[in-house]
């Protein structure tokens, strides 16, 4: 697939929070293993400090966000780098949804955490089906 | 007069209701006719994050002033709430249990917890803090955190 044709993932940068945490392991598992070959990350902090690589790459392509918590700075720094969210998603409502995965840890993950990072995953892989889908109707 | 008592710190802007009373875990009661509504304030859901769950003891219980009524879960934390009156619970706030963010978005409003019956709650009022005091108390606690 042509670089151009990816769908951009950017997840929540916060470090020291477990969210963010959950968030980045989710979008870790998305370009690494569920889909390798269309989707490309982008780090949030590249974004916040004006890396223009970073802003060309969420301008006019397919944008996923996966924010941490309801500041959503994700998608707020998508949108203020003239980028448009196609399908944003959020931890805390990924853990409404499954309330038995209760994460916790910060650098290391417990095994809630990971559950729900690969339950996540798998709902932002298969948004991306949907988004490429869309695109190629 | 405004309706709060406000207070800022770095980026963040506390609000107090002067409407109502407080306990110093930051629950706030508030009469309504012979009824009184329970819930959190704002400094409580600043400063603990984003409520994930919202947890309250059923419909009749009868809570002691003090003790755990509810139990809030966070991004940060789970807490326990100590209620403050004596009383019996005659109403929660189902909309939460959907909508458990409606304590992050209107502490003061549609995110109340609970509605207690209470035969001494003019007593136990008086025992509580006033708008203003516990204004000072949210204020000591938001300066100790920002020294963390």
């Amino acid at each position: 697939m042509n670089d151009t044709d990816k769908v951009i993932i950017i997840p929540c940068s916060g470090i020291g929070k477990t969210y963010g945490t959950v968030s980045r392991e989710a979008a870790y598992e998305v370009i690494e293993e569920l889909r390798p070959l269309n989707t490309q990350l982008v780090p949030l902090s590249k974004l916040v400090l004006g890396d223009e690589a970073a802003r060309t790459a969420v301008t006019g392509k397919q944008v996923i966000t996966i924010d941490g918590c309801s500041l959503s700075c994700a998608t707020k720094m998508v949108e203020e780098s003239d980028g448009r969210v196609n399908c944003q998603f959020a931890v805390l409502d990924a853990y409404r949804r499954h309330r038995q995965m209760k994460p916790r840890g910060i650098s290391e993950l417990n095994e809630g955490g990971l559950q729900l990072a690969h339950a996540l995953a798998v709902e932002v892989a298969a948004a991306i089906d949907e988004l490429q889908e869309e695109e190629n109707a | 007069m405004s309706e709060h008592l406000t207070f800022t710190q770095d980026k963040f802007t506390f609000q107090v209701a002067r409407d109502r009373h407080y306990n110093t875990a930051g629950v706030w009661a508030k009469a309504e006719g012979e009824r009184v509504l329970v819930g959190v304030s704002d400094f409580f859901q600043q400063s603990k994050g984003d409520v994930a769950f919202a947890e309250v003891s059923e419909v009749g219980t009868a809570v002691a002033a003090g003790e755990v009524f509810a139990n809030i879960e966070t991004i940060k934390l789970d807490i326990d709430l100590p209620s403050p009156l004596n009383g019996k619970i005659v109403a929660v706030n189902e909309a939460l249990e959907l909508e458990a963010e409606l304590i992050n978005h209107d502490p003061y409003g549609a995110g109340w917890l609970a509605e207690f019956a209470s035969s001494d709650w003019p007593a136990v009022r008086d025992k509580l803090m006033t708008p203003q005091q516990y204004f000072e108390h949210m204020k000591n606690e938001a300066r100790a955190q920002g020294d963390q």
